[in-house]
């Protein structure tokens, strides 16, 4: 039963049941909150000037793009933090307490060994990209520019799901 | 050897409630490590440039667009003016308030892309009102979910979107063109057996003595909600937008309603709407890239080519493994939601879909009202668990009722393999 907790209505998503974190989720849920009204607004932007002005803002593609990346990223940062990723909770949520500390353990340091190996892989994808001075296909700007964040992020979701281990260790 | 032991892996991984999208990454990067030992890192710069690849697409950006269509909505008023408006047409009387409940969660349907999101809307509304007129809460908890399940077949759907990413051939706009009758029908085979089980166990026995809203006055008030699924399937209809600006536009107009008409919506609720939308967008898009990194690993350990020969030389016939197919998914359906079965299954199925020559658009709705079904069967049902929650039921109390509503809508699903046109007339009609 994959489960997307926070369909369920604003009575179970409330941020104020967040488990204290060192780092506060506060980061994420801003840059989430700037990047949604971003790309909604690009998008509505594109909408409008093409139709009063008959121009395409069709560059608009690639940075939109970008931000829907930083997104997955950033609020899937805040995400793995609050233990929401769509998961199997049939067998992870039943049973004797013991076990399910155990294998919420088990899952958040699976989540922290795959983005720690993203980062360590897609750092060396920038430095090449770096190296080799690529241009983005569409605006032309440093393609750097757009593949740092993948690294950067990536460390962040590694450290959250690394907190989420912690914790879940340490509650009775 | 190697494929099964890290197919094992990645089930066993899954079951023990490791992330789906954690899962599919290890299990890929592993896959991918091991085919190619001999090469530099092994081959793994593979991994980041998938993740890329999987996101870098611009029709996923209608993804979280309409979640935050469905975020807004859910809190600007639409539905409870929806529901009021549909009572003053059909009146009270016994089965009338459950049938509202489908109709009203179909009309949703129109306007936002997730099953949960539809439940959680109609639920918050009519399971308070059903209970107020007799209906037992684990007969409204049913039709809720059940009712919702439509959500992803009428359009737009998140569902269809990742389908037509993951298939060539499969437009997006020929996809929710091909829904429409399918997920019409499916709401018409749930207000079947609903009202029927209403009158027999002659529930909502107050019903008739509550006061029937003033048709002329609830119009006018439903008719901002009335006008969101023609702006927005009229809209591509018309060519006036792609299916992302579409949502972009509903998002403005479900603000503008919710802002200044209904003024149920403060402007400190958009931190939470944004934030909201923007996690749950997240999570579905993270599965998305990480499926990716899966579907390249599979390709590159060639594994799908024989699993295919072995289906197809199986000596089934084209039903057969059809039927097979369908029963493996609304098997699977029960712990997955409908994105990840699509990321998951859909590269797996593709080559088979080709070998026997099957209609992908076809398929696709095939493959959306099994996941359908799959969101209202217990024990595992998204749908459900969320109108089990806000009814205050154990879902263990609805499988009574939904029994009948469940294999009513799989005949609609029977009806769409038996008669493709179902599906297949309206976009070709339309010209997609």
């Amino acid at each position: 039963m994959s489960n997307i907790h926070e369909q369920a209505g604003p009575e179970t998503a409330a941020a104020d049941h967040d488990e204290k974190t060192v780092v506060p989720l506060k980061i994420e849920d801003w840059l989430t909150v700037i990047v949604m009204g971003l790309l909604s607004l690009i998008t509505f932007a594109n909408v409008l000037v093409r139709y009063f002005t008959d121009q395409s803002f069709a560059w608009t593609e690639e940075f939109s793009v970008f931000l829907m990346i930083v997104l997955a990223l950033v609020a899937g940062s805040a995400s793995v933090a609050r233990n929401r990723q769509i998961r199997i909770e049939y067998f992870a949520d039943s049973g004797s307490d013991k076990r399910q500390r155990a294998l919420a353990r088990f899952g958040s340091i699976m989540v922290f060994l795959l983005f720690a190996l993203i980062a360590v892989l897609s750092a060396r994808v920038v430095w090449d990209d770096y190296r080799f001075g690529e241009t983005s296909p569409g605006i032309g700007v440093p393609q750097w520019w757009y593949t740092i964040w993948l690294p950067v992020m990536s460390v962040a979701i590694a450290g959250r799901a690394l907190g989420l281990f912690i914790r879940r260790g340490r509650r009775s | 050897m190697i494929p099964t032991l890290l197919f094992v892996a990645f089930v066993v991984m899954m079951l023990m409630g490791v992330p789906i999208g954690a899962a599919l990454g290890l299990a890929g990067a592993a896959c991918i490590a091991l085919a190619n030992s001999d090469a530099q890192w092994f081959g793994l710069l593979a991994v980041p440039q998938n993740f890329y690849a999987g996101l870098g697409k611009y029709p996923l950006l209608a993804i979280p667009m309409f979640v935050l269509v469905g975020s807004i909505f859910d809190r600007s008023g639409v539905a409870l003016r929806l529901v009021n408006f549909a009572v003053a047409i059909v009146g009270r009387g016994p089965g009338m308030l459950p049938l509202v409940a489908i109709v009203v969660a179909m009309f949703l349907g129109g306007i936002s892309g997730s099953g949960p999101a539809n439940a959680a809307a109609v639920g918050a509304v009519m399971i308070a009102a059903m209970s107020r007129a007799g209906y037992p809460a684990a007969f409204s908890a049913s039709v809720v979910g059940a009712a919702a399940a439509t959500d992803i077949l009428i359009p737009p759907s998140v569902a269809f979107i990742v389908y037509s990413v993951l298939v060539p051939g499969a437009s997006v706009p020929a996809l929710f063109a091909a829904g429409m009758i399918p997920g019409i029908l499916a709401g018409i085979a749930l207000i079947v057996p609903t009202v029927w089980m209403a009158r027999k166990h002659k529930m909502g026995a107050h019903e008739a003595s509550l006061p029937r809203p003033e048709l002329w006055k609830s119009f006018v008030e439903a008719t901002w909600g009335l006008a969101a699924p023609v702006l927005i399937l009229g809209g591509m209809r018309a060519g006036w937008f792609t299916p992302t600006e579409a949502a972009v536009v509903a998002v403005f107009y479900g603000l503008f309603v919710g802002m200044v008409i209904y003024r149920t919506i403060q402007v400190r609720d958009l931190f939470v709407i944004l934030r909201e939308s923007g996690e749950l967008s997240a999570v579905i898009l993270l599965v998305v890239s990480l499926a990716g990194i899966f579907a390249f690993s599979l390709s590159t350990l060639g594994v799908i080519d024989p699993v295919t020969k072995a289906i197809v030389n199986s000596g089934l016939g084209e039903y057969g493994v059809l039927a097979l197919l369908i029963l493996m998914l609304i098997t699977v359906g029960m712990f997955l939601d409908g994105v990840s079965i699509f990321l998951i299954f859909v590269p797996l199925l593709w080559p088979i879909v080709q070998y026997y020559k099957w209609d992908p658009v076809w398929f696709g709705v095939i493959l959306t009202l099994k996941v359908a079904l799959g969101q209202f069967t217990p024990p595992l049902a998204v749908n459900l668990m969320v109108s089990c929650r806000i009814a205050g039921v154990r879902m263990e109390e609805t499988v009574r009722w939904v029994g009948w509503m469940l294999f009513s809508m799989f005949l609609v699903m029977m009806a769409v393999i038996a008669w493709p046109e179902l599906a297949l007339w309206l976009p070709r009609y339309l010209g997609y």
